[in-house]
């Protein structure tokens, strides 16, 4: 494994918003668990690699689309079946290996995003617009669909709850009150079934991590409450983004900021800054002062 | 099936025979990793047609033969670009003006219907899927209540494709194959499909096979093309990374429409090089095969590859 200093002796004094976001999903991670994270996701990809070398040592890091065990890449490459991201791995499972192990419940973390997503937690990455006769096709759910039943938690997390504008006025919501097309199961099914009732094993989705804030769901009604906002995010602006009207924690507080040497792992494992296509350049613009400045 | 022919090396364009319209295709490899291409542009060369493809995640093979307008049905977990480039232009186009129907799968749903074919059973079960929409684009799927615990399942037909489409780095006359992970679903492929028709990056004697380890004996195998180069612009480690200049150049003629993939892409690079040497020829010849298989130089050199067209290639 890699030793935690940078090479270059660069004094890191500031953290981005997506090295913020990147640390918000890896405090998700527990120490022991056994973690997997899709391809195409640079940002929980980075969070594994940083909690495997700093809170969670014995994390079992299963790599997106490679299926490496504990890997060390040199780099992230902008495309996820690269041999780059299997380099100091022990082996690489095979496909049938890694959903098994989703379905037999010994999956204890991955990650999840969405196109579309509800209060419950369901996600849509298949299609905008009547399934039938899409508005617009999307890439789809990988294996989303069958492991937001089988793995035991579930982080989501997405770069874009921030709602766009059109010049018609209209505001097009990422946090909406019905997806289009349920890819990934949440805690409630269209017709109200809880995951009990649906036989899933695992235990759905319990941390939502955006560009605005950190997000958990309320034990009882499950609807998606918030926790944490960013230095620089407001109450106001999860409101004004969500189309649904989320609840809010009696405490809500404010993210803690990763360490200059977490801040140097994530910049060492991304020299190529592929986490960064991601996000809108407004939110990469986004600047947190570190008090400790390495 | 087995096959037991002594040699089954053939042409590029008698092994893409093999391929019939309406059939159903497993294509190998996945994402941006040892995907079956050459094989694919002389499919459109001969100008098959409704094709129904099915795999997990994919990209550039599924999206070309969307753009030459092959497919009619695509049963992927994922067609894509991901972080690269974004959305597959010519498979959202096809899904979006109906020209393909969208059965879109997921990952381990697909692996049980590949081992139902593999195993020799007419379905097995999924405890997931339930409560998501991939009930209603899939009627086939069933549910039920299991006899010996009480769960909810949904049962999944087995799923045996017509023929399965495999790029490997090594191989021998007989069909015996070493492929290097990620394997994907590829194995199960082999066992499921009807017709295996392999090409590879270097075909090698009996015993030079023995030594690199075989992991696909030669009776699931019809036949075998030796095509160096034959998963461009995908990677195939360790011979070379994926060629991220062309793919930009790809990417962008897609994105720009139909008729301008057709003019910018379809032409140059499929139905004007008629043979795989044109095609290497096509692509840059020696200077960009030597370029592409520099990624064990350094990691520098390595990292170069992936910021092409500004980078190595540039």
């Amino acid at each position: 494994m890699n030793d935690i200093a940078p090479t270059a002796l660069t004094v890191i004094t500031y953290a981005t918003l997506p090295e913020v976001m990147i640390y918000q999903v890896a405090r998700t991670i527990q120490d022991g668990e056994l973690v997997f994270h899709g391809y195409g996701s640079p940002v929980p990809a980075l969070a594994m690699l940083l909690a495997k070398r700093t809170h969670a040592p014995h994390m079992i890091h299963i790599e997106g689309a490679t299926y490496g065990v504990n890997p060390d890449p040199p780099f992230l490459p902008p495309t996820s079946n690269d041999w780059s991201l299997s380099r100091g791995s022990v082996m690489e499972l095979g496909i049938t290996d890694l959903f098994d192990i989703a379905a037999r419940g010994e999956m204890g973390r991955m990650f999840l995003s969405g196109v579309q997503v509800d209060r419950y937690g369901n996600l849509n990455v298949t299609t905008i617009g009547d399934p039938a006769a899409p508005r617009v096709k999307l890439p789809g759910s990988g294996g989303g669909c069958n492991l937001s039943g089988d793995v035991q938690h579930v982080t989501i997390w997405t770069t874009g709850q921030r709602a766009s504008h059109y010049t018609s006025g209209k505001r097009q919501f990422r946090f909406v009150n019905e997806v289009d097309f349920i890819s990934s199961i949440g805690h409630v099914a269209r017709d109200g079934r809880s995951r009990a009732g649906l036989g899933l094993r695992g235990g759905g989705p319990d941390w939502v991590v955006t560009e605005l804030g950190v997000f958990d769901f309320e034990p009882r009604s499950h609807v998606l409450r918030l926790r944490a906002l960013y230095p620089d995010t407001s109450v106001q602006d999860v409101l004004d983004n969500t189309e649904f009207t989320p609840e809010i924690a009696l405490d809500v507080q404010t993210v803690p900021l990763p360490t200059p040497e977490q801040v140097a792992l994530i910049r060492r494992f991304d020299p190529l800054n592929t986490h960064q296509r991601e996000f809108k350049s407004s939110d990469v613009s986004r600047r947190f002062e570190l008090s400790n400045s390495y | 099936m087995v096959f037991t022919a002594e040699n089954k090396q053939v042409t590029l364009t008698d092994a893409a025979a093999i391929v019939q319209d309406g059939m159903v295709v497993a294509v190998g490899g996945g994402l941006s990793w040892r995907e079956p291409m050459a094989l694919l542009r002389e499919l459109i060369r001969q100008g098959r047609r409704d094709l129904h493809v099915v795999g997990t995640a994919h990209g550039v093979d599924v999206d070309l033969l969307c753009g030459a307008g092959a497919v009619s049905i695509i049963e992927e977990s994922y067609v894509g670009f991901e972080q690269d480039f974004g959305m597959a232009p010519n498979y959202r186009r096809a899904c979006q003006q109906g020209i393909t129907s969208i059965h879109d799968t997921c990952c381990h749903t697909l692996l049980q219907q590949l081992r139902a074919a593999e195993y020799g059973v007419p379905f097995l079960p999924v405890r997931s899927v339930q409560g998501t929409d991939f009930l209603h684009l899939h009627p086939e799927y069933k549910t039920m209540t299991c006899p010996f615990s009480g769960l909810p399942l949904v049962l999944v037909p087995a799923l045996a494709p017509d023929v399965a489409i495999i790029h490997a780095q090594y191989g021998d006359i007989h069909g015996n194959l070493k492929i290097l992970p990620p394997l994907v679903a590829d194995l199960l492929f082999i066992r499921a499909a009807k017709h295996v028709i392999v090409t590879v990056e270097r075909l090698v004697s009996t015993d030079e096979l023995r030594i690199l380890g075989v992991n696909v004996p030669y009776f699931w195998v019809e036949a075998v093309v030796e095509v160096p180069f034959g998963a461009h612009p995908t990677s195939c480690y360790p011979f070379y990374a994926y060629d991220r200049a062309h793919l930009t150049d790809y990417y962008a003629a897609a994105q720009a429409g139909p008729e301008s993939f057709a003019r910018d892409y379809l032409t140059s690079y499929v139905y004007e090089p008629v043979t795989h040497d044109m095609y290497l020829e096509r692509i840059g010849g020696a200077s960009t095969q030597r370029a592409l298989a520099s990624w064990n130089e350094s990691d520098d050199a390595w990292r170069a590859l992936f910021t092409a067209p500004e980078g190595a290639l540039a």
